[in-house]
C-alpha cells in the first residue's frame, strides 16, 4: 500500500471573476521512501495541490476526490483528527519564509511548538530538540541562534529554519513548497544538498518550478499543467525521454538546453482551453487536439503521459 | 543597542518637551487680554494704575517677552512652575492636586476601555463576518458617533436625575463636612463620569483591534501555524493576538490625547474637580501662568505616554531593538 | 479562511454602500435646511415671540426657552454653523494635511525626515486645550474658530497621507513619469493625488464628523460668539438655565439628538467608504 494516494482530486475556488479550477482530477501516488517532484509553471495549481493535502485551503474551496493517507481519507477526517496529522505525520515546508515565519516569536519557539504539541516534550526538552534541529539543518552556533528572531536570520538561514520546523516531529511525509524560490544560486545549492540529506529516509512531495533542483532530489517527477498532471515518470526518463510536448518545451527552456521559451502564455485557470489544455501552445497540434481531452496513458513501464500522439 | 535606543528616545522626549512648552508659551503670551485688564472690567477700575503696575512688576510682566521666556525656563529647570494669579499659590501644587482627581477617572477608564475594546475587537476580528460581528460593529460605530458630552448629559439625566442612582455631579457629598473623607462616597461620585469616559473610548480600541486582527489572520505565518497542527485556540493566542496588538501600542499616545479632550467635557458636566475644570477656570480668569502650567502637565503626560509606547513596542516587537 | 474573510467583507461592502448613499442624502437635506433656514422657520430666532419656558404647542412646536425665543426656529438656524464648522474646519485640516503629506512622502529623504520629526514634535502639544484657550482669548466668532480648528488639527491627516504616498512612490508609473521628464508638481497632482483621493475623501468625511461634534462641543462650553445661534450654545443654555432641572426635555434634547443623528449618518458613510477602499481589509491569498 502506498503512503499517499490521491484519487481524482479537484479543487475549485469561487472568486468574483469566476471559478478558479486550480486542481483538475489529479491522480498521484507516493510510496514510502519515495520522493516525488511536482513540476510546473507558476500558477498551474501545484501549491494548491500541496495545500489541499494538508487541508489548509479556505473552507469556501470546493474539494472533490480522495486523498488516501495510510488507508485513511484525509478529506473525511474531522478538523480535530486532521490537526493530529498536520506537523506530526505530514509536514509542510513553505516557500518565502520571511512571511511564513512569525516575526515576533523566537525561531526556537516556533520549532519547539510542534514537538511540544505532538511529542509531548516539556519546554526544556523541546528547546534542546530545537537546538538539535537547527544543528541538523547546519545552522552554526545553534544554541545561540535558537533564541533569535526571524529578522536576525539571513534568507538562506530562514529557509533552513523553516526546514527544521517541518522536520521537527519526524513526519512520514514532507510537502516542500518551492523551498529554493528566491534564493541565490549558491545558497540554493546548499539548501538542495540539505534537503537531499535530511529526507534520505521518508517520503516527500517536492513542489518546484525548477527542474534542475527536482532532478537533484527526486526519484520520480510529475509534470503539472493548467491544474492537471500531463506526464509522470522516473526522473531520468523525464530528462532522457520527455514525451509530452509541454515537458519537452519546459526542458528546452532550461539554461543548459538553450533557454528556448514555450510560446504563448499559461492559460487562465478560470477559462481553461477546450480539448487538450496545452493545444494553443503546442507545436504538434492536430485538429483533434482542439476538441478531444486526452487521458493519462502508460506509454512505457511507469511512464505516463497525457497526449493524443501516444493515445 | 538597547541602551542606545532608550537614550535616543529620552533625548527626543526632552527635545519635544522644550519645543512643546516653548510654542505654548509664545502663543499664550501673544494672547490679548491679560489678567489685570480682565479683572478691571469685572470690578470697574477699583484697582489704581499704580497697583496694576506693581502687580505687573511683581510677576515680571513688565519685562520683554524674551526675558520672560528665559526666566520661565530657568524657573522650570529649578522645579518652580510659578504662581497662579487667581489662586495665589504655587502652580505645581494646584496642578498636581487636580491631576490626581483627573487620574482617578482617567486610569480606570483607560484600562477598562482598553481591556473591553481589545477583547471584543480581538474576538470579532477572529470570528469576523458573522451576523453578531456586524451588529457589534454597527453598535460601536453608533457609540463612537455620539459626542461624549451628550453621553455624559444623558447619563446624568437618566441615572442621576430620573433614577437617582448617582449624584448629579461633584466629587463628594455634603456629609463629608462632618464625617471627613469617605472613599466610598468618592467612588459613588466618580462612577458615572468614569463609565461615560470608558464607554466613549471603547469603540476606538475595538475598531483598531478588529482591523488589526483581520490583517493578522490573513498573514502567511498563520498558515504555518495551522500547518503545524496547532489548535485554533493556540493560533489565536500565541500567533495572532500578540502580533495584532502591535498597532494598538502605537495608539497609546493618541488615546491619551483623546482622553484629555474628552475629560474636559466630562469634568465640566459632572463638576469633577480635575484638570479639565481647572483649565476652564483658568481660562475664564485669564490666569496665564496657571494655563501654562496646565499645558506643561498635559505635554508631560503626552510625552510619557509616547515614551511608554516606544518602550512597550520595542519589548513586543523584537525587530525594533536592532536597528531603528 | 482568508478568502472567507474577503468574501464576507465583500458582501458587507455592498450593504455599506447603501449606508454611504443614505448619509449623502442626509447631508444634502441638512444643507438645504441650513440654506433655507429663514424660509423654514416659523419665527425669528432672535426675537422674543412667546412667554418664557412655554411647553410645546401648535404655536411653538418645541416650546420656548428661558427668554421666550422659539426653540424650533433656533434649532433650524443652528444647522448652518454646525455644517460650516465641520466642512471648513475639516476641509482645512485635510487640505493642509494632504499638502504636507504628499510633499513629505513624495520627496522623501531629508525633507521627509524634517517634516515627520516636526509633526512628531507638534503632536506633543495638547491641541484641544490649546484650541479652547485660543477660542476663548481671541473672542472670535465660530467661523474663525473653525479655521483655527483646521490649522491645529492637520497633523494626523498628514501622517496618514504621507504613508500612503510613500507606498505609492515605489510604483513604476511614478518612475515612468519621472523618466519622461514630468515635473515634480505635475507628478504630485496628476499621478499621486488621484491615487490617494479615495483615502482623502474617507478622511474628509471623518474630519467633518469630528469637527462638527467639536464645534458643538465648544459652543456647549460657552466659547464662540454668543450671538450666533448654535446647537452647542442651545444645549449649554438648556443645561445651565433650568431646562435640565425642570425636566424640560423639549429644550435640552433636540439639539443633542440632532447632532448625534448627523454624526451617526456621517460615520456610517465614512466607515462604508473606508471598507470599500481599504485594500488591506480585503486581502486575498494568491493562488500559485
Amino acid at each position: 500500500m502506498s503512503l499517499l494516494r490521491i484519487i481524482g482530486l479537484k479543487a475549485y475556488f469561487p472568486t468574483q471573476d469566476g471559478i478558479v479550477k486550480a486542481v483538475n482530477t489529479v491522480d498521484l501516488e507516493i510510496e514510502k521512501n519515495e520522493r516525488v517532484g511536482l513540476i510546473g509553471e507558476t500558477g498551474c495549481g501545484k501549491t494548491v495541490l500541496g495545500f489541499a493535502i494538508m487541508r489548509l485551503l479556505q473552507p469556501s474551496t470546493n474539494i472533490e476526490g480522495r486523498i488516501m493517507y495510510n488507508g485513511k481519507d484525509l478529506l473525511k477526517l474531522s478538523e480535530e483528527e486532521m490537526r493530529k496529522i498536520r506537523g506530526k505525520e505530514i509536514a509542510m515546508i513553505f516557500q518565502n519564509p520571511p512571511t511564513f515565519l512569525n516575526p515576533v516569536l523566537k525561531i526556537g519557539y516556533q520549532i519547539a511548538e510542534s514537538t511540544q504539541l505532538h511529542q509531548g516534550l516539556d519546554k526544556k526538552a523541546a528547546k534542546e530538540k530545537a537546538v538539535g534541529m537547527l544543528e541538523a539543518v547546519k545552522i552554526p552556533l545553534s544554541s545561540k541562534r535558537v533564541s533569535e528572531y526571524p529578522h536576525q536570520f539571513s534568507g538562506g538561514m530562514k529557509e533552513r529554519a523553516m526546514i527544521a520546523m517541518g522536520l521537527a516531529c519526524d513526519p512520514s511525509l514532507i510537502i516542500a513548497d518551492e523551498p529554493t524560490k528566491g534564493l541565490d544560486i549558491t545558497i540554493k545549492m546548499q539548501i538542495v544538498k540539505l534537503m537531499k540529506e535530511v529526507t534520505r529516509q521518508g517520503s516527500m512531495l517536492f513542489i518546484t518550478h525548477d527542474l534542475g533542483v527536482a532532478a537533484e532530489i527526486c526519484d520520480n517527477i510529475a509534470v503539472m499543467y493548467a491544474g492537471e498532471l500531463v506526464e509522470y515518470a522516473k526522473t531520468e526518463d523525464i530528462f532522457k525521454n520527455p514525451m509530452h510536448p509541454y515537458t519537452r518545451g519546459f526542458l528546452n527552456s532550461l539554461p543548459s538546453r538553450g533557454l528556448k521559451q514555450i510560446r504563448g502564455i499559461s492559460p487562465s485557470l478560470i477559462d481553461l482551453p477546450s480539448g487538450c489544455r496545452f493545444h494553443p501552445r503546442c507545436d504538434h497540434i492536430e485538429e483533434v487536439c482542439k476538441n478531444w481531452h486526452p487521458e493519462m496513458v502508460e506509454c512505457d513501464k511507469g511512464h505516463y503521459v497525457r497526449c493524443l500522439q501516444y493515445g | 543597542m538597547r541602551i542606545e535606543y532608550v537614550i535616543k528616545r529620552l533625548f527626543y522626549c526632552f527635545l519635544a518637551f522644550f519645543v512643546g512648552i516653548s510654542i505654548t508659551f509664545v502663543i499664550l503670551h501673544l494672547m490679548p487680554g491679560d489678567y489685570i485688564s480682565h479683572l478691571l472690567i469685572n470690578i470697574e477700575s477699583t484697582i489704581s494704575p499704580e497697583a496694576s503696575e506693581a502687580f505687573k512688576h511683581k510677576f515680571g510682566l513688565d519685562k520683554s517677552l524674551t526675558e520672560q521666556y528665559f526666566i520661565y525656563i530657568d524657573n522650570l529647570l529649578q522645579g518652580d512652575w510659578g504662581y497662579s494669579f487667581e489662586y495665589g499659590v504655587p502652580i505645581l501644587n494646584i496642578v498636581v492636586e487636580k491631576l490626581r482627581w483627573t487620574l482617578i477617572l482617567l486610569i480606570p477608564a483607560t484600562l477598562l476601555s482598553l481591556l473591553i475594546g481589545v477583547f471584543i475587537g480581538a474576538y470579532f476580528g477572529w470570528k469576523s463576518g458573522s451576523k453578531l460581528d456586524l451588529s457589534v460593529l454597527n453598535v460601536m460605530i453608533f457609540i463612537r458617533a455620539i459626542p461624549s458630552y451628550w453621553w455624559a448629559l444623558m447619563f446624568v439625566l437618566i441615572f442621576g436625575f430620573y433614577l437617582g442612582l448617582f449624584p448629579l455631579g461633584g466629587y463628594m457629598g455634603i456629609g463629608v463636612l462632618e464625617s471627613g473623607t469617605d472613599y466610598l462616597d468618592i467612588l459613588h461620585h466618580s462612577l458615572l463620569p468614569m463609565i461615560t469616559l470608558t464607554l466613549c473610548s471603547i469603540p476606538g480600541n475595538y475598531y483598531l483591534m478588529r482591523n488589526s486582527m483581520l490583517l493578522t489572520v490573513g498573514e502567511d505565518y498563520i498558515i504555518t501555524a495551522r500547518g503545524k497542527g496547532l489548535s485554533e485556540k493556540d493560533i489565536l493566542f500565541k500567533h495572532t493576538v500578540k502580533n495584532a496588538m502591535l498597532p494598538m501600542v502605537t495608539m497609546i499616545t493618541l488615546e491619551l490625547v483623546f482622553m484629555i479632550s474628552g475629560s474636559v467635557f466630562i469634568e465640566t458636566i459632572f463638576s469633577w474637580p480635575g484638570m479639565g475644570m481647572l483649565m476652564i477656570d483658568a481660562m475664564n480668569a485669564r490666569d496665564l501662568p496657571l494655563l501654562q502650567g496646565i499645558f506643561l502637565m498635559d505635554t508631560l503626560l503626552i510625552i510619557i505616554a509616547n515614551f511608554t509606547a516606544d518602550m512597550l513596542y520595542s519589548c513586543i516587537d523584537p525587530r525594533v531593538k536592532v536597528g531603528e | 479562511m482568508h478568502r472567507k474573510v474577503a468574501f464576507i467583507i465583500g458582501k458587507k461592502r455592498l450593504k455599506r454602500n447603501v449606508a454611504f448613499t443614505i448619509s449623502i442624502y442626509i447631508l444634502v437635506a441638512f444643507s438645504i435646511i441650513a440654506i433655507f433656514s429663514p424660509v423654514l422657520t416659523p419665527y425669528d430666532p432672535y426675537t422674543i415671540t412667546g412667554t418664557p419656558l412655554e411647553k410645546p404647542s401648535m404655536g411653538h412646536i418645541l416650546g420656548t426657552n428661558d427668554l421666550g425665543q422659539d426653540i424650533f426656529s433656533r434649532l433650524i438656524y443652528g444647522t448652518g454653523i454646525t455644517l460650516f464648522v465641520g466642512f471648513v474646519g475639516g476641509g482645512l485640516a485635510i487640505l493642509i494635511g494632504t499638502f504636507v503629506g504628499i510633499v513629505s512622502g513624495y520627496y522623501g529623504g531629508v525633507i521627509d525626515e524634517f517634516i515627520t520629526r516636526g509633526i512628531d514634535l507638534l503632536m506633543v502639544i495638547p491641541m484641544f486645550p490649546l484650541l479652547l484657550v485660543l477660542a476663548s482669548f481671541l473672542e472670535v466668532s465660530m467661523t474663525r474658530i473653525s479655521i483655527l480648528m483646521g490649522i491645529l488639527g492637520w497633523t494626523m491627516f498628514a501622517r496618514v497621507i504621507r504613508s500612503q504616498v510613500l507606498s505609492l512612490s515605489e510604483y513604476n508609473f511614478i518612475y515612468g513619469a519621472k523618466a519622461m521628464g514630468a515635473s515634480d508638481s505635475y507628478i504630485m497632482i496628476k499621478h499621486i493625488l488621484p491615487n490617494i483621493l479615495p483615502l482623502i475623501i474617507v478622511k474628509f468625511v471623518f474630519a467633518v464628523q469630528t469637527y462638527m461634534i467639536m464645534g458643538v462641543g465648544l459652543g456647549f462650553l460657552g466659547l464662540g460668539d454668543p450671538t450666533t445661534i448654535s446647537w452647542g450654545q442651545m444645549i449649554n443654555r438648556a443645561y445651565t438655565n433650568g431646562g435640565f432641572a425642570l425636566g424640560m426635555w423639549w429644550w435640552l434634547l433636540p439639539p443633542g439628538l440632532i447632532i448625534a443623528f448627523l454624526s451617526i449618518a456621517l460615520s456610517l458613510g465614512g466607515y462604508s467608504l473606508e471598507d470599500k477602499i481599504n485594500p488591506r481589509l480585503r486581502r486575498e491569498i494568491e493562488i500559485s
